[in-house]
C-alpha cells in the first residue's frame, strides 16, 4: 500500500501536511522560469512569475497552514493564490483548492479525495468556462481524478506519470480558451503552461506521499 | 412665424379619473438631447409617479422618459420640439416640471 | 432605502477611474460608486483583492451592480463575488453592458430609487441594438 492509499488509513498529520505543502511551493517556484517560457511562447508570458508570487506566499504562511485541519489549510491556500497570483491563473488554482477545502472532511479517505476532486475540477470549468480538451490544466486534472477514483496498486507512481503525460499530450492540443486561442494553430506544438504547473504539483504530492 | 422661446401647450382633462397632461417644448441647448442631458429628463422623470413619454412628434412615436437608454437614443438636436404626454396623480407638475428642464437648458448653458 | 451602488472594474486604471468620474459628472452624487482598475503591480488587468475593496465602498442595503470590461473583469469579478461573506453575495451582479455607457445608464436608473434587478436589466438594455 502506497502512501497515497495511507491517506486512508492514517491522519494527515501536521509534518505530513507541511512537507505536502513545502512541496508543492517549491517546486512550483523552483520551476517558475521554465513557467514563464512556456507562457511566453503561447500565452501572457507570466503564468511562472504569478504562480511564484502566490507559493511565495504560501511558504511565508507554512506555519499556520501546517497547523491547520487540511480542509481549512486547502481554504486559505485557495485565498492565498486567488489574492497573490491573478492573471487567468490565479481564480482557477484558488477556485481548485477553495472547493477542494470546502467539499474534503478533515481526515479524508481516498474515495472523499477522489470525489473532493472531482467537485474542483467541476468548479474549474464553470470559472474558467472551459472542458478538458481546450488545452488548459483540465488536460490534467480530469485523467488524474479518474485514476484515483479507480484506485489499484502502485497509486502514486501512476498518478504522477499519468500527470507528467498528460501535460506532455497538451503540446498537440489546439487552444480554444485565453490567450493562446488568438493564436490558433500556432499554439500547437507548445506544452500548455497551466497544464505543465499542475502536473508539478501533482507530481510533488504523489513523491512524498509515494514512499 | 416660427416661434423661438419653448411653447407651453398644456392640456389637462380629467379622464377616467386619471389627469393627463400634454405640453411640448423646443430644445435650446447647444447639444440638443445628448448624453448629460438624456440622463437629467430621466432623473427629472422618475421623480414623478405618473407614466411620462417623450415623443418627436405630437403623435409619437412614445418613449418612456424613465428609461435611461430609450431617451439616449431618442438623440434630438437643438431646435427639436420635444413632446411630452402623462397620465397619473402629478401628470400637470411632471409635465411643467420636463417643460421646465427643457427651457432651463438642462441647467447647463 | 439606499439607491443601488455601481463598481466599474477595467483592465485600465484610468478607464476605472475616468468612468468613475464621468458618471459622477453626469448622474450626481447620491449614487454610491467606486471602482477597481489594473492589477496588484499597477498594470493593465485586474485585482480580485481590488475589486472586493470597491464592492465594500460602493456597498448598499439596495445591492451593488458590476460593470466590467473583457473576459478577466468578469471572471475575477465573479471570483471576487464568491469570496464575499454569504449574506452579501446575493446581492451582488456582474451587468452584461459596455462598461462606461452601462455604469451611466446604470447610476442614472439606480438615482431614481430603482431596485438592483432593475438597475442591471437597464445596463443590459444597452446590448439590444
Amino acid at each position: 500500500m502506497d502512501g497515497l492509499e495511507q491517506v486512508a488509513e492514517h491522519r494527515v498529520d501536521q509534518t505530513l501536511q507541511r512537507r505536502l505543502i513545502e512541496t508543492v511551493a517549491s517546486v512550483v517556484i523552483d520551476h517558475a522560469d521554465e513557467l514563464t517560457a512556456l507562457d511566453q511562447a503561447i500565452g501572457d508570458g507570466d503564468h511562472g512569475i504569478n504562480l511564484k508570487r502566490g507559493f511565495d506566499a504560501v511558504r511565508a504562511d507554512i506555519d499556520k497552514l501546517a497547523a491547520q485541519p487540511l480542509p481549512d489549510a486547502l481554504k486559505a491556500i485557495g485565498t492565498l493564490l486567488v489574492m497573490k497570483v491573478g492573471g487567468a491563473s490565479g481564480p482557477l488554482y484558488g477556485t481548485l483548492f477553495l472547493t477542494l477545502g470546502k467539499e474534503l472532511p478533515p481526515n479524508p479517505t481516498l474515495a472523499d479525495l477522489a470525489q473532493s476532486f472531482a467537485k474542483a475540477i467541476e468548479a474549474v470549468k464553470a470559472r474558467g468556462k472551459s472542458t478538458a480538451g481546450q488545452k488548459t490544466m483540465l488536460d490534467v486534472l480530469v485523467p488524474v481524478q479518474s485514476i484515483l477514483a479507480e484506485r489499484g496498486i502502485n497509486l502514486a507512481a501512476r498518478t504522477a506519470a499519468a500527470a507528467a503525460s498528460a501535460a506532455e499530450a497538451t503540446r498537440g492540443l489546439r487552444a480554444v480558451r485565453g490567450r493562446a486561442s488568438f493564436l490558433g494553430e500556432r499554439s500547437v506544438g507548445h506544452v500548455d503552461p497551466g497544464a505543465r504547473s499542475s502536473a508539478l504539483m501533482v507530481m510533488a504530492i504523489c513523491h512524498v506521499l509515494g514512499g | 412665424m416660427p416661434d423661438d422661446k419653448a411653447t407651453l401647450d398644456r392640456e389637462e382633462e380629467e379622464r377616467d379619473d386619471v389627469t393627463h397632461s400634454t405640453a411640448s417644448a423646443v430644445l435650446e441647448n447647444e447639444v440638443g438631447l445628448h448624453a448629460r442631458p438624456s440622463v437629467k429628463l430621466t432623473q427629472t422623470a422618475k421623480r414623478f409617479a405618473a407614466k411620462l413619454e417623450v415623443a418627436l412628434a405630437v403623435d409619437g412615436p412614445w418613449v418612456d422618459a424613465k428609461s435611461p437608454v430609450k431617451i439616449m437614443r431618442v438623440k434630438a438636436s437643438k431646435g427639436v420640439r420635444l413632446h411630452f404626454r402623462a397620465s397619473g396623480p402629478d401628470a400637470d407638475s411632471a409635465v411643467r416640471e420636463l417643460v421646465s428642464l427643457v427651457e432651463r437648458k438642462f441647467d447647463e448653458e | 432605502m439606499a439607491n443601488v451602488g455601481i463598481v466599474i472594474v477595467s483592465h485600465s486604471p484610468k478607464v476605472a477611474e475616468g468612468a468613475a468620474d464621468m458618471v459622477r459628472q453626469m448622474v450626481g452624487d447620491n449614487v454610491p460608486i467606486a471602482y477597481a482598475g489594473g492589477n496588484a503591480d499597477g498594470g493593465l488587468g485586474t485585482d480580485v483583492g481590488a475589486i472586493m475593496a470597491a464592492i465594500e465602498r460602493a456597498w448598499s442595503s439596495a445591492g451593488v451592480v458590476v460593470l466590467v470590461d473583457l473576459g478577466g473583469a468578469e471572471t475575477n469579478s465573479e471570483m471576487a463575488i464568491e469570496m464575499l461573506p454569504a449574506s452579501r453575495q446575493k446581492r451582488v451582479v456582474v451587468c452584461n453592458a459596455p462598461v462606461v455607457e452601462g455604469a451611466v445608464m446604470a447610476a442614472t436608473e439606480s438615482s431614481g430609487g430603482s431596485p438592483l434587478e432593475v438597475v442591471k436589466r437597464t445596463a443590459e438594455e444597452l446590448m439590444a441594438s
